[in-house]
């Protein structure tokens, strides 16, 4: 009976140990494999990637010592994480979750194989299974190219994708696209991954707020979402897509911290004028002591030129 | 006997001669080609000198993307004296408006933008330009962690104050401190309501190392004794357009930065992109004090749905209490 309860305990804790673990990767992300085989070179060059990206959570591999966050990041070198296929191991850095920021912006499509082939290395069991045929392209041979264009009346960017080979030029449809704006530390998405449809065409609305230069220009980028099928095809485009943002120098205001031309003109009226005041009275003073001086030595002299009106005694008063 | 030996005597003369005419002939190829080669040398050393005399010019690439051909003897090493940098460091970057955005509910005080703002302007690890407070609004409000850089204000109160024009603000809202001007006066360190400045009261750290290096006012090195110091959103980055040293340098993706004229914020951890004002607008971003109308270009995100619980001390702490 304590068996059989113990038992079905178990099973019933199953699932909430597993609501922790469970972090899904999409079936068709799950078999990637990395388009070179992992070799020292590729090792040492992950060791250094994850050194620095990595390392600050994950710890070292093998020694256990990751830092405490929920859920747990854990160590490379373990089962948990070894148990990932490289697919999964590769959509779990790219994507991230939680705490786990994503590196897709980060490091590129190499650079995260290379931190896989590094992890693989703390796993003796492991085989590398490597992509037989580089691109798997849906268009083999052809040149994938595409063409972006502005339809102001709908504010939509058409992202028009087409493959060009001997046979002619066909549109790649289906295709998983998205379309960044150019900015000053980046590249913005714009819209939502769209996919293209049978003309090979995918739509995308523009905010209409969306600053562009002072014409109004915005520099585009389209790009594929899945690189493994269509190969790293981006084209940049500058569309008059964006609204006309004339930047306003933050020091034109007249203000109190400004510069002296630009402080506020009550300050400089009050300063100006206060200089004037106080030196006005001091040369108003300085007129009248000359004045006073002056009366004194006219009064004087017509008091020795004149005979009748002779110097009168210093003991006149007394 | 003697026949023969005046026959041998004859023979070895014979050889003799022989011998030194061979040498002379060998001798005298051998000078022969030596002057032949030298005389070819010197006349291609002779031409190679007429024919870079001939051009005489180099070709440059300028600021403004120009190939440009500038006489040789006009060549002079750049380095950016103290004037430009002056002059550049006043004027700003034209058409630009910096923002920053912090995410509290990321920071979990692993103080990378502290440790590499410190590196990055010659600072002692007590001297700060940005530092991680431990904040708590109320006694039933949890405990957060909250990076602290200086605002860099609209309407800054430091520059205000300052008797010297030695603290200003620029066209792209940047607000810097010049050392060769400031008097050591702490007016502005009084004046800042977000005690963003620091005050070097004694010889400050690698000053020998630094002392022959040209200061540059976007970087604030070298520091000098008695003056301010304060953060500077890396003036110097920004304009070679990379992200500040603490933004790039957080490994929890705290820090957005960006262009509020392009209405964009990147993010330091993820590099991604986003817009700004959507940013703020949705998670309910705002600024420190704005009771006092200094409009800081610094934004907050609330410390809302932290995914790990606040534990006092450092990041680092955890790791060797493990190992």
């Amino acid at each position: 009976m304590r068996y059989r309860a113990g038992v079905i305990l178990c099973l019933m804790l199953l699932p909430s140990f597993a609501k922790g673990q469970d972090w899904v990767v999409p079936e068709e992300r799950r078999g990637r494999l990395s388009t070179f085989p992992f070799n020292d070179d590729t090792r040492k060059e992950g060791e250094r990637l994850y050194m620095i990206n990595c390392h600050s959570c994950h710890g070292d591999p093998g020694k256990n010592n990751y830092i405490v966050l929920q859920p747990s990041p854990g160590d490379p070198a373990t089962e948990k994480i070894q148990k990932n296929s490289d697919g999964e191991i590769f959509h779990k850095v790219s994507v991230g979750r939680g705490q786990m920021p994503s590196f897709r912006s980060v490091l590129t499509t190499e650079e995260i194989w290379k931190v896989v082939s590094y992890i693989r290395s703390f796993n003796r069991d492991y085989v590398q299974k490597v992509m037989q045929v580089i691109t798997s392209s849906a268009y083999p041979g052809a040149v994938i190219s595409m063409k972006l264009a502005y339809d102001e009346a709908a504010k939509l960017v058409s992202v028009m994708a087409s493959a060009t080979s001997e046979t002619g030029t066909v549109p790649v449809t289906g295709a998983g696209v998205r379309l960044l704006a150019r900015r000053y530390f980046g590249l913005m998405q714009v819209d939502e991954e769209k996919t293209t449809d049978n003309n090979g065409t995918a739509l995308f609305a523009i905010p209409e707020s969306l600053p562009g230069d002072t014409a109004g220009n915005i520099s585009f980028s389209a790009q594929f979402t899945d690189e493994q099928v269509f190969g790293s095809v981006s084209k940049d485009t500058i569309l008059n897509a964006g609204a006309v943002t004339i930047p306003v120098s933050l020091t034109a205001k007249r203000a109190m911290w400004n510069t002296v031309r630009k402080a506020p003109v009550w300050v400089i009226l009050a300063y100006g004028l206060g200089v004037l005041a106080v030196w006005g009275f001091i040369f108003l003073v300085m007129f009248r002591l000359r004045d006073i001086f002056t009366v004194g030595t006219e009064l004087r002299e017509r008091l020795q030129t004149s005979p009748g009106n002779q110097e009168p005694p210093k003991n006149q008063q007394i | 006997m003697d026949k023969k030996e005046e026959g041998s005597r004859s023979n070895d003369l014979d050889r003799v001669i022989e011998n030194s005419r061979r040498d002379f002939l060998r001798k005298i190829t051998l000078a022969g080609a030596v002057t032949v080669t030298g005389g070819a040398a010197i006349y291609s050393g002779h031409r190679f000198e007429k024919a870079k005399h001939r051009e005489g010019y180099v070709k440059v690439l300028t600021e403004d993307n120009r190939l440009v051909e500038i006489p040789v003897e006009q060549m002079r090493d750049f380095k950016p004296d103290l004037k430009m940098l002056q002059s550049r460091g006043r004027e700003g970057i034209p058409g630009r408006k910096w923002v920053m955005v912090i995410d509290l509910s990321k920071c979990r005080n692993a103080r990378k933008c502290v440790e590499a703002c410190q590196s990055a302007h010659h600072l002692r690890p007590y001297e700060y330009h940005i530092n991680t407070l431990v904040m708590q609004e109320s006694v039933n409000t949890p405990a957060f962690f909250m990076p602290k850089p200086c605002q860099h204000c609209d309407n800054p109160p430091c520059v205000s104050v300052c008797p010297v024009d030695a603290t200003f603000k620029r066209q792209d809202g940047v607000v810097l401190i010049d050392n060769e001007r400031c008097i050591g006066c702490r007016f502005c360190m009084a004046a800042c309501p977000y005690s963003a400045r620091i005050f070097h009261w004694q010889e400050p750290s690698q000053h020998e190392a630094d002392s022959e290096k040209e200061y540059n006012v976007e970087l604030n090195v070298p520091h000098k004794k008695g003056t301010i110091t304060k953060c500077l959103f890396s003036a110097d980055r920004l304009r070679e357009g990379m992200l500040p040293y603490c933004v790039s340098a957080c490994p929890n993706g705290v820090f957005y930065f960006g262009d509020e004229n392009e209405d964009a914020v990147t993010n330091g951890t993820t590099k991604e992109t986003v817009r700004f004002s959507e940013l703020i607008e949705k998670n309910g971003g705002y600024r420190l004090m704005p009771e006092l109308g200094t409009q800081p270009r610094v934004y907050y995100l609330p410390p809302k749905n932290r995914i790990f619980e606040f534990e006092e001390g450092e990041k680092r702490e955890y790791k060797e209490e493990k190992a």
